[in-house]
């Protein structure tokens, strides 16, 4: 338990309230989400569940291994696997931590990384277990100054790890190559197990078998609307501390039952809702606060270009010799030449991606959410912006944050958004 | 159709290739005890010092094509060039580069070198970006050389004294496949040193000291001769002419960067660029080990005239990559 921050009245009292808060929202918000939706499908209970370890339902023991806690994507979960302990996404989506976070940060800070300090401070992580360790990945300036503050206000123990600016030259991709041979070091004293030529091979096919599942996922999107986007969400978030052949399994299950859904013709809306492509900052659940509001509106979202989705699970490691020698660079490839995250410069593949969705889902309309402070996001959503205009595809800017208090804004915005999109529709028919 | 196709796309290409390699191995090499002959303008590394060969290279014949006056060139001597050169192109224009990487004895024994270091679980070496762009170049120089020096030993150019006979041929002197191959079939005779003059003096021990660059080297480096092979060069000046082609979608690339990762040859491009159709660069093999890593479906395509043969596809890379435990991909 934390020793650092004054373990006096105060702090106990506000890791009760913040605790009190959090279960709440989280029931909120998986109310919503399981009640207010028709047509549900069945193999969704288990993510539903899965989520209720926010609300304390659910309970999880990391079995004796040592707990790694992850932010972002570019932390290689395969080398963590491959060490013997149990990767978790401490990325926070909630506004009760949110608050909490709001006290030692900048006024104008993403919610996202309020949030996940908020979590840090008061030990409110998802199953009450405390990390042994937590990788901090150089992205954004907040998440890099997220290390430093945190470690003045706790003792968790944190891991920096260097992610360069860019992703395409050269010299970025040896620098991380190297990076991440440290932090495969790191885990191997961390947890006393060696990452040996078979482990290795044993956790990036482990992760194989959850991108085939994902990939399937993410494909069957692609044509009838068989899954609501609210659930779609909740399946990759769930993967954050899900133990991954559980979370794999529960999928392909999943998976079968959209399938058949599919060949039923058993759609969750009519074919006339306008399909929405969700970019920008993250929806980490409970803040579901968009997807929801468009669904709820009349849309429909069919595929996320999220680091909470397609981005954290979507592309593949290559080795080409099965020796650690090239393993291990393998590894680290995968988690930068393909991320299309905006702390890279130039970015332009994420453009290049959301352009390839557009036309692959049959998307009408792209809705951009830039968590208010979220400077990366902001500043993207211009080039973004324009080029989808030039391509002929409305989008919508949506800038929020994790408090309730825009909901009723925001929503007039998103509905006129979606009404504008089914005049369209209908025009082109 | 579709199942021939799902068949294909799923296959190991890799093992496939193996075994064509060995099989032309054995046919360039000992074709020769069978009374076969291929041909005499191979775009291949088919070398007639091994008494076995079933063909010749075309380095070969073009060097002593060139090895001519002008006036004979301009003459009869001119059109039996012309006809080496286009007996040269129909051999090539069916496989294009994949002469490399399928059929070329020297190709096939540095892949061989490579298996041994796997084996042995010894790291591979790559070179650095800008010295990879340097080093590439030095193909072209030697194809200059190759096509320059005969013509520059038989006629005196610009009124200069003409290059001493003693060059000649001025590649395969040089040229590895001439120690390398007639190995194979018990032949040591081309491990010597010429002291006749300083010229065969150095240009055989440079070749010696090249055989054992080239032994060495593509132990530790993949495919380490194919970066300054003047065949090479050579067939990237016709290779848009060629039937079997390599083309890439960029929009459907996520520049994941798997292709690169596992060529043999160093080449960037075919991950990084998504702009042009034609992906084939000076030093590719056409291996398709690139098609094979892609897991995005219909990227990375082969093609016979248009008609694909070997597309990328997610559910081929997992076939390859990851035995699945789940078959029910098939029907996703």
């Amino acid at each position: 338990m934390p020793d650092k921050p004054m373990v006096n009245d105060r702090y106990q009292r506000m890791q009760r309230t913040a605790s009190i808060h959090l279960k709440m929202e989280a029931k909120n918000t998986l109310q919503k989400i399981v009640e207010e939706f028709p047509n549900n499908p069945a193999q969704m209970d288990h993510f539903y569940r899965k989520a209720r370890i926010f609300t304390g339902e659910e309970k999880f023991s990391a079995r004796g291994r040592h707990v790694v806690a992850t932010m972002c994507i570019h932390v290689p979960i395969e080398l963590i696997l491959a060490a013997g302990a149990i990767p978790y996404r401490i990325c926070s989506g909630a506004y009760a931590t949110d608050q909490i976070g709001a006290e030692f940060l900048p006024a104008k800070s993403c919610p996202l990384v309020k949030a996940t300090l908020g979590t840090i401070f008061l030990h409110l992580y998802q199953y009450d277990i405390v990390p042994d360790l937590i990788v901090n990945p150089t992205t954004c300036d907040q998440k890099k100054k997220l290390a430093e503050l945190s470690g003045e206000l706790t003792e968790s123990p944190f891991y920096t790890l260097e992610v360069p600016p860019t992703r395409d030259s050269e010299d970025a991709r040896i620098y991380w190559q190297r990076v991440v041979k440290r932090f495969a070091r790191r885990l191997e004293n961390l947890t006393g197990t060696k990452i040996t030529r078979r482990k290795l091979k044993g956790a990036i096919r482990q992760v194989y078998r959850a991108q085939v599942q994902y990939r399937r996922f993410f494909n069957l999107r692609k044509g009838l609307p068989v899954i609501w986007g609210k659930d779609a969400i909740l399946v990759t978030n769930t993967y954050f501390y899900s133990d991954i052949e559980e979370w794999t399994n529960a999928l392909e299950k999943l998976n079968g039952e959209l399938e058949q859904r599919i060949a039923n013709t058993d759609r969750v809306v009519s074919p006339r809702a306008p399909r929405i492509l969700l970019t920008g900052s993250p929806s980490i659940f409970p803040n579901m606060k968009v997807p929801i509001l468009v669904e709820q509106l009349g849309g429909i979202v069919v595929a996320e270009e999220f680091c909470s989705s397609s981005r954290l699970l979507y592309d593949t490691v290559a080795v080409d010799e099965w020796f650690l020698y090239d393993m291990l660079p393998a590894v680290a490839d995968r988690y930068l030449k393909p991320c299309t995250c905006p702390n890279f410069t130039p970015n332009t593949d994420r453009l290049r991606k959301l352009l390839d969705h557009v036309r692959e889902f049959t998307i009408d309309g792209v809705i951009y959410q830039a968590f208010a402070g979220c400077q990366l996001y902001e500043m993207e959503s211009r080039l973004i912006g324009n080029a989808l205009e030039k391509n002929g595809i409305p989008m919508l800017y949506v800038e929020t944050d994790y408090s309730p208090d825009d909901l009723g804004q925001i929503s007039t915005r998103i509905e006129a958004f979606i009404e504008s999109l089914k005049t369209r529709k209908k025009k082109k028919d | 159709m579709k199942k021939l196709s799902t068949f294909v796309n799923n296959a190991n290409i890799s093992r496939f290739r193996f075994y064509i390699q060995l099989l032309s191995f054995i046919v360039l090499i000992y074709g020769g005890y069978a009374y076969i002959s291929i041909g005499q303008n191979l775009p291949t590394f088919a070398c007639p010092y091994n008494h076995a060969t079933a063909g010749n290279c075309f380095l070969i014949s073009l060097q002593h094509q060139l090895h001519n006056s002008w006036q004979n060139l301009l003459g009869f001597r001119g059109i039996a060039l012309l006809s080496a050169i286009i007996s040269f192109l129909l051999f090539f224009i069916l496989l294009n580069k994949a002469w490399c990487g399928y059929i070329c004895p020297l190709g096939t024994i540095q892949d061989w070198l490579t298996s041994l270091r796997k084996r042995l679980g010894i790291r591979f070496a790559r070179y650095e970006e800008s010295t990879f762009r340097k080093l590439k170049k030095v193909k072209y120089v030697v194809l200059v050389w190759l096509i320059v020096a005969p013509l520059f030993i038989a006629n005196s150019v610009f009124g200069l004294p003409r290059l001493s006979h003693d060059f000649f041929p001025p590649f395969c002197t040089i040229c590895p496949a001439r120690p390398v191959l007639p190995l194979f079939t018990g032949d040591t005779s081309q491990y010597f040193i010429d002291f006749s003059s300083p010229i065969t003096l150095t240009m055989t021990a440079l070749g010696l000291v090249i055989v054992a660059l080239f032994l060495v080297g593509s132990f530790v480096k993949k495919r380490f001769f194919c970066l300054f092979c003047p065949m090479s060069a050579l067939h990237y000046l016709f290779s848009r002419l060629a039937i079997l082609r390599l083309t890439k979608e960029g929009e459907k690339c996520t520049k994941c960067g798997n292709c690169f990762r596992v060529c043999d040859v160093n080449i960037v491009e075919i991950a990084d660029d998504v702009t042009h159709r034609n992906i084939v660069q000076d030093d590719c093999m056409m291996c398709f080990k690139c098609v094979e890593a892609c897991p995005e479906d219909g990227c990375l395509k082969v093609s016979v005239l248009g008609l694909p043969i070997f597309v990328s596809s997610e559910e081929g890379f997992f076939h390859r990559y990851g035995p699945l435990e789940n078959k029910e991909i098939k029907d996703a």
